[in-house]
């Protein structure tokens, strides 16, 4: 049975170099890469200064050592993938006009995360393999508090997702407990296509972003006010959107196909577990608007026991079940990785992504230590869209502020502004900012 | 300041509207300056695939070239390099000149390749003057580039009935091969020898089976269950 193993090998200067199989989930992710498509993912922070590149790059070196599960590149063995351990941090990269430009292979190979500066903010891009949103979100807070402590010599507490730079990486961090927490009975992957958003597609390496910020507390009110979750209260939104430009694409409505949106879900929480590395499943909620005219409140209504019906330890552990059924058969693992790779691939093409329109990522309220926030502003995060679909949707709160983050390859921005006409009648308004603001 | 027309909240740095394009102008309000969300006009570091093209297609023309001085140098005249400045361009034809359009179709670069190997084995045929090309390997390349072409054309324009397609085209290419053998007798004036059976009766049996799973719901039920991955 394919478990974490965390090894280690000398580099050049003598010192221990991690190394270890894939996760369960990441394992799909270099095998479904495209020429124009990598998953790749992103979070920043902008601080309210301009940031010291030189200070920020010594605070990284020194970071890179806690987290020898995400400073890490991919590498190829005969049957399996692997990440090792970089042997010392990459260089701080500037901001270009587009954010998440894909990594080539050479470049994961070579360091599979990039660290970017622009003005007062620092951003984080991870290759997907080697660790999920919340992974990112510790690594980056981690580098943030290297760097103020080194730039202004503050005292930062190793809590709320700070670590200790200082001490060396727990085993449990390195662990990979997808084998550990999967089910007996697996559950069936079988998912109806969803309505697929289209408009004029545009360069992957120039993709458009565009961020919507709302106010925390009206967006909690509104939640309350329609008895589901923060995330539950987006993906309603974001249904009835995808709803709205269904309705005026497809005249006849039994050719309509069900809106489905998939909602990403932190693992460690559910099963209380510390891993650095990829810990989340996820869920999709549907409706389908061949059944009947759907209001705002029953969408909402819907979502919510959607939710609860499919966010249970034992459900997500069913569905583990089938997702590490492969890596259980010996014969299958003795399979050259090319192979494997191409059997992956066919998979993720026939099932992967038509199965939702859109993935909707929350990594709800992010919170730094006391001492940190006078420093940081705001934070972000997104995701590259997939292979197939244009759209994904990252959102966070941070401050009093939450962060609604599309990033579509897309020329037209109907979603968010489908979104927008949704929030506008429910009476949010939500401040637009874009990356091709300055550009007329 | 506010869009004019969808209402939306706008940051100072947003000269257009990013959800629906509208100019972002108002003569009586001075708007604050606001650093941008991110650089202008500045492109990641990348190798665009126009660099690449360019650099196969150098090294596929300097290739050529240097086989043909070569060829010059040593026979005085066009020989064997004739033969491998043939494959080079029909390799280039089936592999690199698709990557060339943004969305290359395949319906029209099946024939293509197809066309790119007839043209090939037409300068075989006058070079070593074979006599083959118009009875033999024109037709035989020509029924093959039908029957791709037409798969491909059916995959890219229909969204069901694959198996009805390949069915289809399975039971086309082994019937193709009784066309092949006949061609080849009359052409190399080769005695009946029958081999095409071997070739045939597999294919049609597989493009009968795709056919009967496209028909019967039921077997095509119970092979899904049993080979889901």
């Amino acid at each position: 049975m394919s478990t974490s193993k965390d090894k280690t090998q000398k580099n050049t200067q003598g010192r221990k170099l991690h190394w270890m199989q894939l996760d369960n989930a990441a394992k799909i992710y270099p095998a479904a890469r495209t020429r124009n498509w990598s998953n790749v993912f992103r979070l920043s922070a902008t601080l309210t200064e301009k940031v010291d590149v030189e200070v920020l790059q010594s605070a990284l070196n020194v970071t890179v050592r806690r987290f020898p599960s995400i400073a890490a590149r991919l590498r190829k063995g005969l049957f399996w993938y692997y990440i090792q351990e970089v042997e010392e941090a990459p260089k701080i990269m500037e901001e270009s006009s587009y954010p998440l430009v894909k990594m080539h292979k050479p470049e994961v190979r070579r360091c599979a995360f990039r660290v970017i500066v622009y003005d007062k903010r620092i951003a984080v891009e991870i290759f997907h393999s080697l660790t999920d949103g919340n992974g990112g979100l510790v690594f980056l807070k981690t580098l943030i508090a290297e760097y103020l402590e080194q730039k202004y010599g503050v005292e930062i507490p190793a809590e709320q997702g700070v670590l200790d730079r200082r001490e060396p990486p727990r085993k449990e961090e390195m662990e990979d407990y997808f084998h550990k927490v999967a089910g007996r009975v697996p559950a069936s992957r079988k998912e109806t296509d969803a309505y697929k958003i289209t408009g004029t597609v545009e360069d992957r390496e120039r993709m458009h972003l565009v961020c919507l910020k709302l106010p925390a507390d009206k967006v909690k009110a509104m939640a309350k006010q329609y008895d589901v979750t923060v995330s539950g209260l987006f993906a309603a939104i974001l249904t009835k959107a995808m709803m709205d430009m269904q309705r005026h694409e497809v005249i006849n409505f039994m050719k309509q196909k069900p809106i489905k949106i998939l909602i990403p879900v932190d693992l460690r929480r559910m099963y209380g577990m510390d891993s650095l590395r990829n810990f989340v499943l996820y869920m999709i909620t549907e409706i389908d608007p061949r059944l009947g005219e759907y209001d705002f409140k029953e969408i909402c209504y819907i979502i919510k026991h959607q939710m609860a019906l499919g966010v249970t330890a034992k459900n997500m552990s069913s569905m583990i079940a089938t997702n590490v059924a492969p890596d259980q058969k010996f014969i299958l693992r003795l399979a050259p990785l090319p192979l494997k790779n191409l059997v992956m691939k066919a998979i993720f093409n026939a099932v992967g992504e038509r199965k939702s329109c859109l993935s909707l990522s929350n990594l709800g309220k992010v919170t730094v230590p006391k001492s940190m926030e006078q420093y940081v502003e705001r934070m972000d995060f997104f995701l590259s869209p997939p292979a197939t679909l244009p759209y994904n949707c990252g959102i966070l709160s941070y401050g009093d502020t939450v962060y609604v983050n599309f990033l579509r390859d897309i020329k037209e921005p109907r979603l968010e502004l489908a979104m927008h006409e949704v929030m506008r009648d429910m009476g949010i308004v939500a401040t637009v900012e874009s990356n091709r603001g300055n550009k007329e | 300041m506010y869009c004019v027309k969808c209402g939306v909240k706008l940051e100072d740095t947003e000269k257009l509207c990013p959800l629906c394009g509208t100019r972002v102008y108002h003569p009586d309000v001075e708007r604050g300056e606001a650093s941008p969300l991110y650089p202008a006009r500045k492109y990641p570091v990348m190798l665009h695939p126009k660099t690449v093209q360019i650099v196969v297609t150098t090294i596929f023309l300097i290739g050529c070239l240097v086989t043909l001085l070569c060829n010059l140098e040593t026979s005085g005249t066009v020989t064997w390099s004739g033969y491998v400045i043939g494959a080079a361009l029909m390799t280039y034809v089936m592999a690199v000149l698709p990557t060339w359009f943004r969305r290359p179709n395949p319906v029209i670069f099946v024939p293509s390749g197809g066309a790119a190997i007839c043209l090939y084995l037409l300068y075989i045929s006058i070079a070593t003057e074979g006599r083959w090309f118009m009875s033999f390997a024109f037709p035989v390349v020509g029924i093959l580039t039908l029957i791709v072409t037409t798969v491909v054309t059916l995959c890219r324009y229909l969204e069901n009935g694959r198996l009805y397609i390949f069915g289809g085209a399975f039971m086309a290419a082994g019937l193709s091969t009784i066309l092949v053998e006949f061609l080849l007798n009359i052409t190399f004036n080769r005695p009946y020898a029958g081999w095409f059976i071997y070739p045939m009766v597999p294919s049609v049996l597989i493009g009968g089976m795709l056919i009967y799973l496209a028909i019967c719901r039921p077997a095509r039920e119970t092979m899904e269950r049993k080979f889901f991955v």
